[in-house]
């Protein structure tokens, strides 16, 4: 037997004891995962290259985040561990998955748990529901498309082979992408509802592996599709206006969560686009490129996105008026680090992707045709929502750390867990180097960068653009060392004196909501900001919730008569309408 | 009071006084103005500004809510500077040594109105060289104020070159006051035994110039985009109560100068300057304006010589006056009640009030850029918002 | 003809600054400037006593007249104690409000206006008394600024100078009591307004690091 099916037997373990071992739970799913990450490292997994990553990538988020759990999920009940192991199950069955059948059971193993983890944080399942609802449309389409390439073979054979028309990778993407709460039918606002309203390890746990087997679902199918110039325009236009509109909520947003779903829907957008400039694209160097491109991207944005949820679950708060962050330098800096990596700066490796990322896109532009225009729109479009959410992100960390008052309650092993999510960002970071083909990977030995420390990118056989992440870690390192030599106020020779205020008392810090109201008065238009009684009060639209809302609320009420007839809005009830539906699903699953 | 009646509300809101309402042509009992205190709403935050300020010439605290970016409401306390000048008991010479020192920026205006309520209270006619001597004041006065305040608008504009040559203008003007009355801010130019006021040869030609070159500069200003783009639509109020420049800035045509009794500019050819944009850009506009017609005042009383002017400092005698004048900002009011030659009672209604309230009100969804050139807009001075006068 | 460029504009207005300090002052005010005479007449602060003018005292009400006569001279400050000598490069200033009649504040600005062009003697001023080296009092002592003050000047920092500018802010003149602070004051700038020539003339002597 394949040596990293052991990783999914003892996650299953971990489900069971989780009921009544909660850190022991943990612990397992951490086995389990690193079985997970050493085989595939190995090579033994199911998966080559590119797509072993995914499991790569999803191993190290779960690792950091069930640690993470053992402190932080005590006092949520003894569902919550349990839950979570399963969903990290029904990832595993989809990473593992060779063909549609197992790829949808994982799917709904992944899915339904969550609704459950949603629904037990809060006293209105509402969240549940829309979370619900929409992982249901995913599963529909995953369905649908999967028919379709099965048909497309003419036999009964369900396992992944290559594909001649684009129509299952359509329906396939429109699954995985309701998942990824990407915009189109103006969907982007249930993410951040459900995200933002799960425990703060579950939405580490949903933002930054469940939404990455949105990417992995539709990689996995767009390596066996052919190219397809409209498909690709089709993704690339949804993920830039994704990527806009992600990044604009996100800038506005107060609860610290939401914030985090609208940068995980951000950063799945920019991943999209680069997906659909990978199927418009014909064979070439670029298209190699790209698939180093989305790995890189999709790394950066699980490891760091693990980190937010993290830092933010150690505020033990939703929103930023409510922060009392502890004051802990460990903390600070991992913060520093995350929040570095997902403004796309460098020297982590959420700044790589980024650059990776737009350079694809100025490299696009060199292609003759709609590409080329689609390839410069797309990449102005990206690269001034990453200017939004460097911001996003400077305010997550200012209002989380720098005006927190200290008098937190999580633990310091939290602060430890969030500085290794950082530190992980700085090496992958150095070590990307390793990451990707060789054929990007080059030197300037003319000025003392050897072979192998660089990374090129390129559309032909000469380079565009070049980058050396260990020079330039080096290098900062240097300019900061040199900054804090000469300025070091030890030295005697900085006045410090009080602060000013027109000589009144300090009592009032500038407020997160202030912060982003520059935009929120700027782009009046797109944000619909309305302003109510006079001058009192400011508040943000979004305009594509309007369409979801009223047909959430159609289902909600639909879903709350079924709870007063059926259920009578017991947990218990509600468990087994889970388990039937789950039941349903797998034997639809088997029939098809 | 010959100039006054006692009436219900007759005429325009000019303000209050501690113990009266008043209007433009009657004085009525007190309205209770309750001030409530700022509401804070939760996300928002109180920006403070102030009392000690490099960007305020006074002490002033203002406190900007503001939801972020936008401004929701202001509040300005005066209070922190809080003089307490006593009058009553004092001598009128006494007195008006500290009635000169309400607003130093302003004297003249006080000076005007405590006179002419000195001599509504115990003279039975006006005396015309009195009259014309203090209009020349007052309207050199006013020169120089909107000066300032254009200079002021100018600066948070970073228009270092105009806001130089405002500076040049304003000092040549104070030049032009200093050797006229001896003092540059007039003080004490009616305590000294006559004539304390010399018109020197050729200072028609200096004051000529002065309103050549403010022509040009001003033509300028108004052509430059940025500075105009900076003033238009900030600020913008229309209220019945406005007063001064504020009131002419929203099509209203309240000026003592045509509607008081208290001076007569009916010989001098006088018509306010009215602008409706109701914004910074037209009390501007409006400033700019009163400068040439305050210039074309002065030339005529300064080319006809020294006016002849009384002492009123050493008169005894009982009885109760009121004034009005056109300060520089708008109605300056002054009540008087003169027991045997010494004050009894004596309250003013200054302009500043009203103007920060018309700020207040003004800045109301206004962005915290606007804020520097409203507040400039209005010409509000602290020491006369901000005094208690016994 | 007319340009749209102001530095032209400003070219084109020409060189309006005085020679002053190395001149004397091309229009010096007879109020205030220092007075001269015999006798020892009424005055309301009592800026004369036994046959003596006292400059830190003088309103400049005239109510001497004719005893005492202007002399037009502006110098008239005093300027006490030992400065570093650091301020002759730069010398900022941070003005604080405590209870003026606003003559004062804005004589004190005039000093920027091109015919004393301050900036050109290296004198500024500041926005926050964090970068101030000289605190300038004026007006009278007020309850709502005594704290204000004191806070200023802690948060200002050394080497640190306090100026009294004006009557009001040397003696409490004629409305009041003089703010707490003034005691400590080096310099005293008299005057009521004290006049841009004195108070650029006390300035610069300060600076030079006088006894
Ligand atoms: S001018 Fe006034 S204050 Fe000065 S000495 Fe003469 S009487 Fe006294
Ligand atoms: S010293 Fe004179 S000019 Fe200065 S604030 Fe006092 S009263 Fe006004």
């Amino acid at each position: 037997m394949n040596p990293v099916y052991f990783s999914l037997l003892i996650t299953a373990v971990a489900m069971p004891v989780g009921i009544w071992w909660r850190k022991a739970s943990y612990a397992l799913v951490i086995a389990g995962s690193l079985e997970m990450a050493v085989f595939t490292l190995l090579g033994s997994g199911n998966l080559a290259y590119p797509l072993a990553y995914f499991s790569l990538i999803a191993s190290i988020a779960w690792i950091l985040i069930s640690i993470f759990s053992m402190t932080y999920s005590a006092g949520y009940g003894k569902w919550l561990t349990p839950l979570f192991a399963m969903t990290v199950f029904g990832m595993m069955v989809i990473l593992e998955s060779s063909d549609y059948v197992t790829f949808i059971i994982g799917w709904e193993i992944m899915s339904i748990p969550a609704y459950a983890s949603i629904g037990l944080n809060k006293e209105h399942w509402n969240a549940a529901y829309v979370f619900m609802v929409f992982s249901e449309i995913s599963t529909v389409f995953l369905v649908i498309g999967a028919i379709f390439a099965v048909q497309e073979t003419g036999t009964m054979d369900f396992r992944f082979q290559s594909l001649t028309s684009d129509l299952p990778l359509l329906l396939i993407a429109i699954g995985c992408m309701t998942k990824m709460g990407i915009t189109p039918f103006m969907i982007s606002e249930w993410l951040p509802i459900a995200h933002g309203n799960a425990p703060a390890n579950d939405s580490a746990l949903f933002s930054a592996t469940m939404t990455l087997m949105g990417v992995f679902g539709i990689a996995r199918i767009m390596l066996l599709s052919p190219s397809s110039i409209y498909l690709g325009f089709f993704m690339l236009a949804v993920g830039v206006l994704t990527v806009f509109f992600a990044a604009l909520f996100a800038y506005v947003s107060e609860n610290m969560k939401m914030l985090g779903g609208f940068s995980t829907i951000e950063n799945n957008g920019s991943i999209l686009a680069a997906i659909g400039l990978y199927v418009a694209l014909g064979e070439g160097v670029l298209k190699t490129y790209l698939l180093a491109v989305i790995m890189i991207f999709a790394l950066a944005h699980s490891v760091a996105k693990t980190g937010l949820f993290i830092g933010i679950g150690t505020t033990r708060k939703e929103n930023f008026s409510e922060v009392d962050s502890s004051k802990n330098s460990f903390l600070t800096l991992g913060w520093f680090l995350v929040t570095m990596s997902l403004s796309g700066l460098l020297p982590t490796i959420g700044g790589l992707g980024t650059w990776m990322l737009l350079e694809s896109f100025f490299m696009g532009a060199y292609q003759y045709g709609l590409i080329g225009i689609a390839s410069v729109v797309a990449g102005s479009m990206i690269a001034l929502a990453e200017g939004l959410a460097s911001a996003s992100m400077m305010k997550v960390l200012s209002f989380s750390q720098v005006h927190g008052h200290p008098k937190g309650s999580m633990k310091n092993s939290e602060g430890y867990v969030l500085l290794s999510t950082g530190v992980i960002l700085i090496l992958l970071f150095v070590l990307a180097n390793f990451l990707i083909q060789p054929q990007f990977i080059s030197g300037l030995p003319s000025v003392l960068v050897y072979n192998g420390f660089t990374i090129q990118s390129k559309f032909s056989a000469a380079d565009f653009g070049l980058i050396s992440p260990l020079y330039v870690l080096v290098i900062i390192i240097f300019f900061a060392l040199a900054a804090y030599l000469v300025f070091d106020r030890r030295k005697g020779k900085l006045r410090i004196v009080p602060r000013w205020n027109g000589g009144v008392d300090f009592d009032q810090y500038y407020t997160s909501f202030a912060y982003a109201s520059n935009i929120r008065l700027m782009l009046k238009g797109i944000l619909r900001t309305r302003i109510r009684d006079g001058n009192r009060q400011m508040s943000v639209v979004d305009v594509f919730w309007f369409a979801m809302q009223s047909f959430a609320s159609g289902y909600r009420r639909f879903a709350r008569q079924f709870a007063y007839r059926v259920m009578n809005s017991s947990i218990t009830w509600y468990m087994i309408y889970m388990i039937v539906a789950f039941m349903l699903v797998l034997i639809l699953a088997f029939v098809i | 009071m010959q100039y006054y009646k006692t009436a219900r509300g007759n005429g325009r809101y000019i303000g209050q006084t501690r113990s009266y309402t008043i209007y433009s042509d009657s004085i009525d009992s007190p309205v209770k103005v309750e001030k409530k205190p700022a509401d804070i709403i939760p996300g928002e935050l109180v920006f403070n500004y102030g009392p000690s300020t490099g960007g305020m010439i006074e002490s002033v605290r203002i406190a900007l809510s503001t939801p972020g970016e936008m401004i929701r409401s202001v509040a300005v306390d005066p209070t922190y500077k809080l003089r307490t000048i006593k009058l009553s008991g004092l001598s009128l010479k006494d007195a008006f040594i500290l009635v000169e020192r309400i607003n130093g920026y302003h004297s003249s205006s006080y000076q005007a109105a405590f006179l002419k309520a000195v001599e509504d209270a115990l003279l039975t006619e006006q005396n015309t060289g009195l009259d014309e001597e203090l209009i020349l004041q007052m309207e050199l006065e006013r020169i120089r104020s909107h000066l300032n305040v254009l200079e002021r608008l100018c600066e948070p504009a970073g228009f270092g070159v105009p806001y130089h040559q405002i500076a040049q203008m304003r000092e040549e003007v104070t030049r032009v006051i200093s050797s006229i009355f001896g003092h540059r801010y007039f003080f004490g130019v009616h305590n000294t035994p006559k004539p304390s006021v010399r018109i020197p040869s050729g200072i028609v030609t200096r004051t000529k110039d002065i309103e050549t070159r403010f022509a040009l500069l001003f033509e300028s200003l108004q052509d430059s985009k940025i500075f105009v783009n900076r003033l238009q639509g900030n600020g913008k109020i229309e209220k019945v109560w406005l007063v001064g420049p504020a009131a002419r800035a929203a099509g209203y045509k309240y000026d003592a100068r045509i509607d008081s009794p208290s001076l007569d500019y009916g010989r001098y050819g006088f018509e306010p300057y009215i602008e409706d944009g109701k914004d910074a850009f037209a009390r501007f506009l409006v400033r700019g304006n009163e400068i040439f017609s305050s210039f074309a005042i002065v030339n005529q009383i300064i080319s006809n010589g020294r006016p002849d002017q009384a002492n009123l400092m050493n008169i005894h005698g009982t009885g109760i006056g009121a004034a009005r004048v056109e300060s520089p900002q708008g109605d300056l009011f002054c009540y008087l009640s003169i027991n045997n030659g010494s004050v009894e009672r004596i309250e003013f209604c200054s302009p500043s009030v009203s103007n920060i309230i018309a700020f207040e009100q003004s800045m109301q969804g206004n962005i915290f850029t606007d804020f520097h050139f409203n507040w400039e807009s209005f010409g509000i001075w602290i020491s006369e918002a901000g005094v208690e006068i016994e | 003809m007319r340009t749209t460029i102001w530095f032209l504009k400003g070219l084109r207005n020409g060189k309006k600054t005085e020679k002053f300090p190395k001149a004397h002052p091309e229009e010096p005010p007879l109020w205030p400037s220092k007075l001269a005479g015999n006798g020892t007449p009424e005055c309301p602060t009592n800026a004369i006593e036994q046959g003596k003018w006292n400059a830190g005292k003088c309103i400049s009400c005239r109510l001497c007249l004719p005893d005492y006569k202007p002399t037009g001279d502006q110098s008239s400050f005093r300027v006490s104690g030992k400065f570093p000598g650091i301020l002759s490069r730069s010398f900022y200033l941070y003005p604080v409000d405590s209870g003026t009649c606003g003559a004062c504040n804005t004589e004190l600005l005039s000093i920027l206006a091109p015919q004393f062009d301050a900036s050109r003697l290296n004198i500024f001023f500041t926005n926050t008394p964090r970068h101030a080296d000289a605190l300038v009092l004026m007006g009278v002592y007020t309850e709502g600024m005594d704290q204000v003050i004191s806070r200023a000047f802690e948060a200002m920092p050394d080497p640190k100078l306090i100026i009294a500018l004006g009557a009001c802010a040397i003696s409490g003149g004629i409305i009041g009591k003089r703010p707490h602070l003034s005691k400590d004051s080096v310099i005293e700038i008299a005057g009521c307004p004290p006049s841009p020539y004195t108070i650029l003339e006390a300035l610069l002597r300060a600076r030079e690091g006088k006894r």
